[in-house]
């Protein structure tokens, strides 16, 4: 029986978890680094142990303490949050050997998952869509372009021994394919003196599209509805939204059924979320499966009511899923944004130092998930994410509108933030239309430059 | 405001939302899941070390490697064939309880004793692979581990292949008294005939090496590596310190310890050791060397028509009287002017370099190493000054102690005995004056050099690239052929020692360079050097392409002129060549 569990993390999702646990009757253990001893994950827990220094490497990182700590303070589980240990099957693994409860996917499963090529050929035999490609190398041309029929246009041809761009090219039609192919085939030969290509079907501008699901361990798999993640810098998702303004229940109940078919293919227990390609013909390919909680999950929690944290908790320790596919159903719109103590005028450089004064805002169909107060400090050592706000209303616009006004009631003093930034986005036209694929920030940030907002 | 104790704490009246289960364990960490760092003193998962090649995951300490290990780490997979087990131990003194210590050791370890042979793959090379375990008493020398590597290294000797043995020891092995003495001779014959046979053997030292086995095999490779923080040493610690009744320095014989009092050739990191083992071997394999005379055809047209590029060398001295003597002294010292480490970079290939003299340390002021020259491997040794300050100091200004030559001795005995030829670069403004010098006999360490070069059965060239100050250049420059920089010098003393010998005045060093004809162009006409190379106007690394690019093909001549040659006629031309002066 679990009755104590140890958060092997820090800031917002250490509450998130402290918090959950707090509710069900569950104890709980916070680590520290030592520059977090004031932190307030530490202070709100009911023990606190000091795992090491500052950089994570020696602290949230480190694996031994993390154990010993679980031992010596008789916790029975460990909650990884995400980031740090959450995705390392090595510490899983550790954790099984001990005979400590890991909050997530047994190690094997999740060792599976994150190999890229494995997961793959997990999906593919699932009979979950991946993106098409050739399986062998091609060097003729005719040939070439019998599988790139197969595979369906646009297709991107690439060399096998490339790199940098080299070698690389996009054919959208039939047509054009051979010219293509030969330029890239010339190239790769003169770059690394090779002509084995392979050809890969092109996702053009897709929409992150990803579902959530939760899995027991008696073979029974739900899937939560999706959450739409486009909006992302650098592959760093910076506003997210549930249900997704570009899927209809008919596409919905398709890819749910691809994620659960995905989930159950991998022998997948606890909650996890299936990363899925879509583009505008509604065609969508496998991407890879995130084997923790996520950042963004509560917007996935107030469109479906349930709570994902006490849920994760309960499969762990053995529960059957307390929903069944039926039971669950989406309503009202929500979104994320991730508040950032990082400067968008600079490049988005991260801003660490003393939160002075705040004020945070609340209401009907406001959350904040976060781990600041007035006078604590925001460590340079870690991710610059300060708080998660979230809202919910009836639909998207109405979601937005509260986002809009919420952002503009939140006062950090102290660090630089990304809030005004967050806040011009919400009034943007082309946000509000929905439609966003991942190339939209890109597309914001060279307006932005252009009118020289923000850069 | 102190939150923690104003927050509420979980309330644990009633039963947690969580699931019973019944006969539930509290979780506990199982034996020897978990390992402490003996180096950080960390706690570590046994797992993660083994993993990671049993380095310490977090201070990067190295653990004992058991020998199938080590054997998978750098044979090729599948290719190692084990020989010599099953031996039986004889127990000589017939004490009690020892043979059954290595009865429980085999059964506990797996291993037949504390040392495994046999053939193996590396890379392309066909070896003799020992590695000894230290999991099995220390890994100490016995009848049965010294019979073991004799036979091992015989039939190396008998099938004419190199030796690599990965050392870790205790020393001898206590339980077998004399027995385990005389294995430290046998083995150190058995080594002796390989080598007279001209094979190569490349020692590993790893930790902890000690006691006979440093006394032996383990100090006797052609080549020796070791691997970082390696303890090796004769006399144990404690023996020492009751001896001298000294505490030992902190580092005191570790690998670092060594390498800089000579005994190391380098230290590998165990991440690269099978490709840098790959690489030595690769370099002793016969059928490995490049056909250098192939690349003669490529000498361009310029320097055939100058036919410049072989002897007798046809010399251009239209230039001779464009500067000074003194003029000339200056450029050869002039800041800027590309050193010993450049020639290195410019003319060789994978130049890999060979540390210390095997007495005393490792000399910065002496570079030397294997290199290879169109695919040919060459012994190159170049003297050092540096680029800067910093690198002057580390570099002692280009003046070497008598450990710099003692290790150019032993890197061209090495050369011999591989018939490689030998390419020295000679700057320096002399052999070091010093007390340490003088202790250590800097005028032996020059006389050796003078007397074993004249008769290396090996090509040698001495190119002189700067400043060459009397014995201490000479040392480096017994030579085959000696070719000279246009600017470069070559003299019994400096000019300022001279002024001051002959005139009481230094700062007559003006007219002493002009008196000393120490120019390239005075020692050309007087017959003391084969050839000069131009220079450009402000010679610079960034003009030195040229220089390279013409040396190239001289070297290429040379080698292939001088490689075809009987090694007697050789000799005996480089005697008469210093006969007639």
């Amino acid at each position: 029986m679990i009755r104590k569990i140890l958060i092997a993390n820090r800031g917002e999702i250490a509450i998130r978890i402290i918090r959950a646990c707090r509710e069900m009757g569950i104890e709980t253990v916070a680590v520290y680094s030592e520059a977090d001893r004031d932190a307030l994950h530490a202070q709100l827990a009911d023990e606190a142990v000091c795992i090491g220094p500052a950089t994570a490497k020696d602290s949230y990182l480190n694996m031994e303490q993390i154990i010993s700590a679980t031992i010596l303070t008789g916790a029975d589980a460990v909650h990884p949050g995400y980031g740090f240990l959450s995705e390392n099957s090595r510490f899983a693994e550790h954790c099984e050997a001990c005979n400590i409860t890991f909050i997530g996917p047994d190690s094997k499963t999740m060792a599976k998952l994150g190999n890229k090529a494995m997961a793959r050929k997990t999906m593919v035999e699932a009979g979950v869509p991946v993106i098409p490609g050739s399986d062998e190398s091609i060097t003729d041309s005719k040939q070439a372009l019998a599988v790139a029929k197969e595979i369906g246009f646009p297709v991107i041809i690439k060399a096998v021994l490339g790199g940098g761009g080299k070698g690389m090219r996009v054919a959208h039609f039939a047509e054009e394919f051979e010219k293509e192919f030969l330029t890239a085939q010339k190239e790769s030969s003169q770059a690394f003196g090779d002509n084995h290509m392979y050809l890969e079907h092109y996702v053009e501008n897709p929409h992150h599209i990803e579902f959530q699901i939760l899995a027991d361990h008696y073979g029974n798999v739900i899937h939560l509805g999706e959450r739409d993640c486009s909006i992302q810098r650098n592959h760093q998702k910076m506003i997210e939204e549930s249900p997704s303004s570009i899927i209809d229940d008919k596409l919905r109940k398709k890819m749910g059924k691809a994620a659960v078919k995905a989930a159950k293919a991998a022998g997948y227990t606890n909650a996890g979320t299936i990363e899925f390609l879509l583009e505008d013909n509604e065609n969508f390919y496998f991407m890879e499966m995130n084997t923790r909680i996520q950042v963004e999950h509560p917007v996935t929690e107030w469109v479906t009511g349930v709570d994902l944290i006490k849920e994760q908790i309960r499969i762990a320790s053995g529960r059957h899923l307390s929903y069944t596919q039926n039971d669950v159903q989406m309503t009202g719109h929500a979104i994320e944004c991730r508040i950032n103590a990082e400067d968008p005028k600079h490049n988005f450089h991260p801003c660490p130092g003393k939160i002075t004064d705040m004020y945070l805002p609340g209401g009907k169909g406001i959350r904040l998930d976060s781990a600041i107060y007035s006078g604590c400090t925001v460590s340079p050592y870690y991710d610059s994410m300060i708080a998660k706000l979230i809202v919910f209303a009836k639909n998207r616009k109405e979601a937005i509108a509260k986002m809009h006004s919420a952002l503009g009631e939140v006062i950090i003093e102290g660090v630089t933030t990304n809030i005004d930034f967050l806040y011009d986005i919400m009034e943007r036209d082309d946000y509000q239309e929905g439609d966003i694929t991942i190339s939209y920030m890109d597309q914001v940030m060279k307006e932005m430059q252009e009118e020289r907002k923000w850069i | 405001m102190d939150l923690k104790t104003m927050f509420k704490k979980t309330s644990i009246n009633k039963e947690p939302e969580t699931e019973p289960v019944e006969g539930e364990q509290k979780p506990e960490a199982p034996q020897g899941i978990m390992k402490k760092c003996n180096k950080c003193g960390k706690g570590l998962f046994t797992e993660e070390y083994k993993n990671n090649l049993y380095i310490c995951p977090k201070c990067g300490g190295y653990f004992r490697m058991p020998a199938h290990r080590r054997i998978a780490l750098v044979a090729e997979e599948g290719s190692f064939e084990e020989w010599d087990t099953g031996l039986v131990n004889t127990n000589p003194l017939r004490m009690k309880g020892y043979p059954d210590k290595v009865k429980e050791l085999q059964e506990k370890a797996g291993l037949d004793e504390a040392v495994v042979t046999g053939r193996a793959k590396i890379g392309e090379n066909d070896v003799v692979l020992m590695v000894m375990d230290g999991r099995f008493l220390t890994a100490s020398m016995g009848a049965v581990v010294g019979e073991k590597i004799t036979r091992a290294v015989e039939r190396a000797t008998s099938e004419r292949l190199p030796v690599v043995i990965f050392t870790c020891s205790g020393g001898a092995r206590m339980q077998e008294g004399m027995t385990s003495l005389m294995q430290m001779a046998k083995t150190s014959a058995a080594l002796k005939r390989h080598s007279e046979a001209g094979l190569l053997y490349i020692s590993v030292l790893t930790d902890p090496t000690t006691g006979g086995v440093t006394a032996s095999f383990a100090t006797l490779g052609d080549i020796i590596l070791a691997e970082p923080k390696a303890l090796v040493g004769f006399a144990g610690p404690r023996v020492i310190e009751q001896t001298i009744g000294q505490k030992l320095p902190k580092g005191f014989r570790r690998s670092e310890f060594l390498l800089e009092h000579g005994f190391v050739d380098r230290i590998v990191d165990r991440h690269y050791m099978k490709e840098e083992l790959c690489y030595l071997l690769d370099l002793h394999r016969q059928e490995q060397r490049g056909d250098v005379t192939a690349d003669i055809e490529e000498i361009s047209e310029e320097v055939k028509l100058q036919g410049a590029y072989k002897p007798p060398y046809k010399v251009n001295t239209e230039h001779a009287k464009d500067k000074t003597a003194w003029e000339r002294v200056e450029l050869a010292r002039a800041k800027g002017r590309p050193v010993g480490e450049d020639y290195i970079n410019g003319l060789f290939d994978n130049f890999i370099e060979m540390h210390g003299d095997r007495y005393y340390g490792d000399d910065q002021a002496i570079c030397g190493g294997i290199a290879t020259f169109h695919g040919q491997p060459v012994t190159v040794i170049a003297q050092m000054k540096g680029k800067n300050t910093q690198e002057n100091v580390k570099r002692n200004f280009g003046m070497p102690m008598p450990e710099g030559y003692r290790k150019s001795l032993r890197l061209m005995k090495q050369a011999e005995k591989f018939h490689r030829p030998i390419i020295c670069f000679v700057d320096t403004p002399g052999a070091y004056p010093g007390i340490g010098a003088e202790e250590r006999c800097q005028g032996e360490a020059i006389a050796s050099n003078l007397y074993e070069m004249s008769d290396l059965k090996t090509p040698i060239l001495s190119i002189l690239i700067g400043e060459g100050g009397s014995g201490g250049a000479l040392a480096m420059a017994v030579a085959d052929e000696v070719w000279m920089l246009e600017n470069a010098i070559y003299s019994i003393l400096s000019p300022e020692g001279y002024a001051s010998i002959l005139w009481k005045d230094a700062s007559l060093a003006q007219k002493a360079a002009k008196a000393m004809r120490l120019t390239s162009y005075d020692l050309y006409k007087a017959g003391f050097v084969e050839t000069i190379i131009p220079e450009p106007e402000n010679y610079t690394l960034d003009t030195m392409l040229d220089i390279c690019v013409h040396l190239d093909d001289m070297i290429c001549a040379f080698l292939k002129e001088k490689m075809n040659l009987p090694e007697e006629v050789l000799v005996a031309a480089r005697y008469d060549r210093f006969r007639r002066m």
